[in-house]
Order: structure tokens, then sequence, then C-alpha cells
């Protein structure tokens, strides 16, 4: 039965600089749980606290009931997956995975038994008796997650696992992992740094920046409402804008921005007064570059300066002239999905709008 | 690099390596086989029928497993509890398990001697009478001369081995439930294989084929001392030729072993390390008990040193049954300033080492270039061939080129010029042949050197160069030297400082004392009756500081990297 994880208070300095900073995280069982953050920020820390490969100088670290804080990595069940995959040179594939099998004195047929399964599951069955470099970069990979998953570890510990492939093979391999755990029930932690990898296979992530955790949540939670700048403008992209509230009532709440006045209906916005001070996050494919339908809210007129053609998408840089407050022009990141007209020349004027649902309030 | 230009220097250091390298060493290999105008096998096969030559391979090859053996044992379990944990004074610590290196072991004999010997030190002390602590025919004390001066250079090896692993690899067996002892033999010993190999064949062909301690220790039935005592006849004897070649046929056998084994599966290698490694920070008396076993190995293994020092500032005679010298003095110093022997001998081997790192640095630069920056295929049979003179004994060399010596001091045609005859004739003027064997032996370190550089630095500066107009030569010498400065001065110190102290072809090829360099006087000096030995011993004391010197220089300049020099 999977159990979970739950880290309180959590600290760690290295030489006065600040790698965790009492960091709480509840991870429930079965999860697959991502810690998402630029490089430098102490997720990478926080996993090998976890693993017991690094001492936090407070709080404590619960599997299940127990307390592992104090414990040796060799006693923690935990299966870590390195970013380097550290897979053993002068061992076969086969070797590498039976290892921790080994030293849990498992008989010699269970052994044999469960590594021919985990070989199955990574698909790998085919290279057993190879020697680790003879393999490729993804396979590496999966003799690296049989390797730790085969001892049915407590909870399973990925260490940027994927940031050593290329882009086509890392989206393989990430729904790979996805499939994999779940199949196996596991609880794991997530370490990466690619907001995409989170996005797409994450139960929940936690946000971190400087040591802190700045929001946990499920994907859609921490992308469509971020709590602060950081977490908006570190998940995808955004455009973020200084704003007062004007007035609030059951319906949303009106700001005034150096667009104009701008709506948001989102939810949550029952702690504004009159007056605040706040930043509003608008994703750039919230604003649509076409004509507004009638009477639509947040629509203003405004010029594309240039354009970049994706294919899927067209990014457009758009200017804003407020008239009435005489703030100048505000320069937008706008997306525009599917796109159909790409202006190619300069300063072509037109029309945006953006659906009040996608105006969040960001607490700072 | 232009193809046209690596091939020129190819065969260019081909033919001049053949020269001076693979021919005395044919004539090694042929002199005990095609005698008197005949093939034969009768002298190789009575090697080992002649029980007084079985029992001097016996006792060599013995030397050189024990040596090799306690240096392991040492260096081993210091590598790695240095690799391991950081403690107070480790940097000093490691720094001064590297000190044993400035003596050659066999000077060391002589404090050595004075320490343990019947009436020695340690007799003195417990008030004991003439006890033999050196064991019975003196092999124990030979053995572990050598291992207490050679351990170092398997320390270093194994360390830059250990630095080579991928921290990683340990922790996913720790993680994997592995606890610390067995982690250590099943992951951490599997993977730093190559660097105990290359380290312990060098120890290995160093003890196995040493001639200045068995000597200076008085142990005489060993092959080295056996080939020395046999030198006069090498016209007319052949057995010394089959003896050196048993030797020869042994080192390489070993070194081929080694490199066969290990040499395509450079494992530290391949995955760089993906997570900073920080050793375990020991506190307190946790961090004293893990630098005693350090302590102790250092005190041991500059015994020999301190005995050579207190040798020479004693009074003759004054040092015998007490446990330190009566008298002391510096009379000794003035004596060996004095002595004829001594100032030419420091002379001879400040010319001899000069010219032999000259030699060297054109060839080891040439040789580095080639392998690093060409693409030609021939390159890695260039650099095998140029770390070769590692696997054969200096021994085998020294007398290579004596037979060379006779050969051309005997042509006809060097009779009749007798300058170039005196040039030809070790006898006569051993210069050219000392140069030659000095240079030969130390290429390696240079080789290793320059290549170590021009791997760190990348071609890009240089194509940067060529794409703003500099022509190769500009371009290696205004880009590439300039950046591989450092480890150039740290191979050149290091080939320098080796040849200074080098003992088996200065022992074999100096013979005439007006060409003797420092460590065959030092040698002749200790075989006088009355002052000899603490003239020795100042003269020994005096190639220690200044081998200190350029060990520390070079250490300081190439840091951490120092253990690269003394790989394969």
């Amino acid at each position: 039965m999977a159990v979970g994880v739950r880290i309180e208070n959590l600290a760690k300095t290295f030489d006065r600089t600040i790698a965790i900073n009492d960091v709480s995280l509840d991870i429930q069982p079965g999860e697959l749980f991502f810690l998402l953050g630029p490089s430098g920020c102490g997720k990478t820390t926080l996993l090998r606290c976890v693993a017991g490969f690094c001492d936090p100088d407070r709080g404590s670290i619960h599997i299940g009931d127990h307390d592992i804080t104090r414990l040796p990595p060799h006693k923690r069940d935990t299966g870590m997956v390195f970013q380097s995959y550290a897979l053993w040179p002068h061992m076969t594939v086969k070797d590498n995975i039976a290892f921790g099998l080994q030293m849990r004195k498992m008989p010699r047929q269970e052994v044999a038994d469960r590594v021919s399964g985990a070989l199955d599951m990574v698909k790998m069955s085919d290279r057993a008796d190879h020697n680790p470099n003879q393999l490729s970069g993804g396979q590496q990979q999966r003799v690296a997650l049989a390797r730790a998953l085969v001892v049915h570890p407590q909870c399973l510990l990925l260490d940027e696992p994927l940031s050593n492939l290329d882009a086509k093979l890392r989206v393989e391999m990430r729904s790979e992992i996805r499939r994999i755990c779940k199949q196996a029930g596991l609880t794991a932690i997530y370490v990466t740094h690619d907001q995409k990898e989170a996005l797409s296979i994450a139960d929940r992530l936690a946000v971190l920046h400087e040591g802190s955790v700045q929001q946990v949540g499920t994907p859609q939670e921490v992308y469509h409402s971020p709590v602060n700048t950081f977490t908006a403008g570190f998940i995808g992209e955004t455009n973020l804008l200084k704003a007062e509230v004007l007035r609030r009532d059951t319906s949303g709440a009106w700001f005034s921005t150096p667009l104009g006045e701008v709506a948001s209906k989102v939810s949550a916005l029952d702690s504004l007064n009159a007056g605040d001070q706040v930043t509003l996050s608008i994703r750039p494919e919230a604003i649509r570059v076409s004509s507004p339908p009638e009477s639509a809210p947040n629509a203003f007129n405004a010029t594309i300066h240039d354009t970049v053609y994706l294919g899927e998408v067209a990014q457009h840089r758009v200017s804003v002239f407020n008239a009435i407050a005489d703030s100048g022009e505000t320069t937008l990141k706008a997306f525009d999905l599917n796109p159909r007209i790409v202006a190619r020349d300069t300063a072509e004027s037109t029309r945006v709008w953006i659906a009040p649902e996608d105006v969040v309030v960001l607490g700072e | 690099m232009r193809k046209s230009t690596a091939w020129t220097i190819f065969f260019f250091v081909l033919g001049l390596f053949s020269l001076l390298f693979l021919w005395p060493l044919t004539r090694v290999i042929t002199g005990g086989f095609y005698v008197e105008g005949k093939v034969t096998l009768r002298y190789l096969l009575n090697v080992f029928r002649n029980p007084i030559y079985a029992e001097g391979m016996l006792h060599s090859l013995m030397l050189g497993v024990t040596t090799t053996s306690i240096a392991l044992l040492i260096s081993v379990p210091l590598a790695w509890l240095s690799h391991r944990f950081d403690f107070r004074g480790k940097k000093l610590l490691n720094g001064l398990l590297l000190v044993p290196m400035i003596l050659p072991p066999f000077v060391g004999a002589i404090g050595f001697q004075q320490i343990l010997g019947q009436y020695g030190v340690l007799n003195a002390l417990l008030g004991l009478g003439p006890v033999d602590w050196l064991g019975r025919g003196r092999f124990l004390g030979v053995t572990i001369l050598q291992a207490l001066a050679l351990y170092p250079i398997l320390f270093l090896n194994v360390t830059a081995a250990l630095a080579n692993v991928d921290p990683a690899m340990a922790e996913a067996a720790e993680n994997l439930g592995c606890p610390p002892l067995k982690r250590f033999f099943r992951i951490t010993l599997p993977l730093i294989m190559p660097g105990l190999f290359a380290g312990g064949t060098i120890i290995f062909i160093w003890s196995f084929t040493e001639l200045g301690t068995p000597l200076i220790m008085n142990y005489t039935r060993c092959t080295s001392v056996q080939v020395y005592d046999a030198l006069r006849e090498i016209g007319s004897n052949p057995f010394p030729y089959v003896l050196v070649f048993v030797m020869l046929t042994c080192s390489v056998m070993l070194y081929a072993a080694t490199k066969l084994i290990f040499g395509k599966q450079a494992y530290a290698m391949q995955s760089k390390a993906s997570i900073g490694y920080s050793a375990r920070q020991l506190k307190g008396w946790r961090g004293a008990i893990v630098a005693l076993p350090f302590i102790a190995v250092i005190s041991l293994a500059l015994m020999p040193h301190a005995g050579v020092v207190l040798t020479s500032f004693s009074v003759p005679g004054s040092w015998y049954k007490t446990v330190a010298p009566t008298m002391f003095t510096a009379g000794n110093y003035v004596d060996a300033l004095g002595h004829g022997m001594t100032v030419t001998s420091i002379r001879n081997s400040l010319l001899f080492s000069s010219l032999a790192v000259l030699l060297n640095m054109g060839i080891g630069i040439s040789i580095a270039f080639v392998v690093v920056r060409s693409k030609i295929r021939a390159r890695a049979l260039l650099d095998a061939l140029a770390m070769i003179p590692l696997a054969v004994p200096g021994l085998v060399m020294a007398f290579g080129y004596l037979s060379i010596s006779s050969l051309l001091s005997n042509l006809s045609w060097a009779r009749e010029n007798p300058v170039w005859q005196s040039w030809f004739d070790v006898r006569t003027n051993p210069t050219l042949f000392l140069v030659i064997a000095y240079a030969v032996r130390r290429l390696p370190y240079m080789v290793r050197s320059a290549a170590a550089g021009l791997q760190q630095t990348s071609v890009v500066l240089e194509e940067s160069a060529a794409n703003l107009g500099a022509s190769p030569l500009t371009t290696a010498r205004r880009i590439t030297l300039p950046l591989i400065t450092a480890n150039l001065i740290a191979g050149t110190l290091l080939a320098f400082a080796f040849s200074m102290l080098e003992v088996s072809d200065s022992l074999m090829l100096a013979q005439r004392a007006d060409f003797y360099p420092i460590t065959k006087t030092i040698y002749e000096l200790f075989q006088l009756i009355g002052t000899g030995r603490y003239v020795a011993s100042a003269l020994g004391v005096w190639a220690m500081f200044f081998l200190a010197v350029t060990i520390i220089g070079s250490s300081l300049i190439l840091g951490k990297k120092l253990g690269a020099i003394f790989r394969m």
C-alpha cells in the first residue's frame, strides 16, 4: 500500500546561502508530486534531504508514519532516479537492476523474477545483458527507472530524470514515467525546472523560489490562479499590470490599469477593497487579437508591432494606448492560437480584448 | 592540424623513437638469443636452470609483489579516507603524504639503517642487543623501504580515480540499501580499478627492477644486482642479456595486461559528475581519529629522511648504538662541497638533466599536439609508444644503451675518429647516452602534461586565431603554448627532478668519476670507509631539498591534477 510523505518546517543552509527555508509539504499516498523551480531554488536539495544525502538543519521528514529525518540513506527505502542515471558501468543492465534486491537479501529466484518483471515494465527485456554504455540515453533512463522501481520503494524520487534527453524523447518518456508510476501505485517526488514536464504529468506541484514554497496545487490551479508574481512569471508567460482597485461587487472587481479600466471575474476577490494596490496577471493567450463581441468589457484599441510565427501559434507584441489616463503606451504579449492571419508588416491597428475570467489578481 | 603536418611529426618522432628507444631495446632482446652468429634458446633455459639466477628472479618477483602489496595497503585506505571525509589539517596531511617522493629510496636506505640497523636507534631506545629488525636477508627491509618511498604514486592515482567517479554512483547504491563497506567493495573499488592498476603497475615495475636500494641494503641475491655485477662482461657474457630480457618481458606483460583489461573501459571518465560532491565534515575527536593513520604513515615514511638528515649533521662515528648522534657538526656539508667528486657531480647532474629536459620538451610537445589535435588514425599508436617507457624498467634501458655504446665505439669508422669514439663510449664520456636515457624514461610525464593541457584548452581558441589570419605556427606560439604553460612547467619540473635523482641509468652508464651524476656519487661515497656515509648523507640532504622545491612547485601549479602525471 502506498504511503504519503510529510515534510515539516525543513531548513538547510550551505555556507550562509539558504538552500531550503522552512518548507512544509504534505504529499499524498500514490501521488505524483512535482517540485518545480528555477536552478538554485533548492528543489534538488529538498529531494536529496528526502533521500538522506543531505542533512537538514531543522525540521522533519516522515514517510508514512516513520520519522526518517536522521536515518542513513541506505535504510530509508526510497528509490532514486539520478539526473546522470548513475548506472554502474561495471555491471550489466540485469545486475544493475538486481542490486537493490540483493541488498534486501531476497532469494535468487525472486530476484530473477522481479528483475524480468521490471525489465518488462520499462520495455527493456531484450537488453538485459547489455552494458549500460551500450545503451542510448533513453534506454539508460528506462534502466535507471527500473532499478529504482524494482525494490518497490516507499517513495520514488526523480531528480531531473529527463534533462539529458533530446526534446522528442523527453515528451515520450514523461508520459511513460507517469504510466509506470500509476501502474505501480507509487508515491513519487519529481524534481524539474521544466514547467511543461510538471504541467503535463503532475498530480500536484509545488513551485519553489529561493528555498521557499511559493504555491502548491494542481497544474490547472497553479497555471490559472497563480498567487504571486513569481509563480505567474515562472510558469508560462504572462503580462503583469500594476493596478488599483476601483470597485467590487458580487459579480467581480474593476481596476484602474495602464490599459484603462479592466474587469476581473475570477473568484477569491473577497479580500479586495477599493483603493488597494495589486498586480494583475493576464496570460498572453488570453489576449485575443480580433474584434470583440458587442459590449464586451476589457476591449482596447491596439497596434501590432511585430509577430513571431511558430506554426501553431503566432506571438504578437501589441501596444495599447490609454487615452483617458494618458499613461502612454503599454506593450503586451498576445498569443494567437491556430493563427489564420499573420501580420508581418509594421504597425497594424487592431482591437484586443480579454475575458474577465482570465484576469488574475496577484497578492503582490 | 593539417594532415600533412601531423604525418610529418609522426614519422619524425617515430624515427627518433626507434633510434633512441626501440634500437637499444632490440639489442637487449637479441643479445641473449643471437650469440656467435647462431639463434639459441640455450641461455634463456640455462638462466632458469642456474640456481643462483633462478633464485634471483624469484627474489626480484617477490620484492615487486610485496612492495606493491604494502603500497596498496597503505595508499588505498588513506585515499579513501581523504576522499570521503573533511577534517582539520587534511590538506597539510595530504601534502605531507607526498613528501617521501623527494628522496630516492636508495638514499633513504642510509638513514633507514641508522634507525633500524643492529646498532641503530630502535635498539638503543629499547635497550635491546643487536636485534635484526630488517629481517633475515634484508628482504623485509628492502620492501618496506621501497613501499614507503613509492606509495605516493599510488596514492595520487587512487585519489584521482576516486575524484573521477560520479558521486551519484555510490549514492545510487546507498539509496538502494547498500551499507558503506559493501558499497566500497561492490561499487567504488571496481570503478577505481583502472587507477589502482595504473599506479600499481608503475610501482611493481619500479620495485621489481630497482637497483639502488638492494645494493645499499646489501641484498645481492636479486636479478637487478646480478645484472649490475655482470656488467663488466657485457661484451662476452649473454647471461645478463637474458636476465634483462626476462625482466623486460614480465614488466611489459603486466603493463599490456593492465592496458588490455582496463584500457577500453575507462569507467570513471565516461559520466561526468552530475552533482557537486562534498566530503563529510568530521569535527573534534572524530576528525582526529581519521587523521591518525595519516600521521602514522607520514612518520614512518619520513623516518629514513630523518635518519639521512641526522646522519648528515653528525660527527663521523658519533652515532653508534645511541638514540641520537652524540656530536653534531656541519662539517660533512663542508666536506661535501670540498670533495672534488661532489661538486662535479652536481654540475654533471644539472647539465645532463637540463639537456634531457630540452630534448623531452621538443619531442613531448610534438607528440601531444599530434595525439590531441590531429585526426590521423596513427595518433593512437604514437600515444601508446610514448607511454611505453613507463613499462620498460630503467635497468633494461641502461643495459640497452651500454650495449649500443659498445657496438658503436667498436665500429671501424669510430675507431678512426677518436672524437666520435669518445662520445660513443660511455667509459670515456657518458654524456650522450645519459642525456638520451634520462629523456626517454621521462618522456611519458612530458607527453601527459602537455596532452592534459591541450585537452583542457578548447580547440575553438585556436580556430578563432586561424580565422583571424594566424598561421598554424603563429597560433601555436601565440595562443596554444601560452595557454598550456602551467602544464608544461609542471611536466618540465617533474621530468627535471626525476632526472636529477635517476638511479639505474646513472649507476650503470656513468663509469668515470669526472662524469658521475649525483646519485652515482652518493653511492660511491657511501661505500667509502670512514666519513663516506656522512658526506653521502649531506649530499642526499641537498638532493632532498632540491627535489622538495621542484615537487612543491609543480603541485602548486597543477593542484589536484598532479595525479594525472603518474597515470598511464
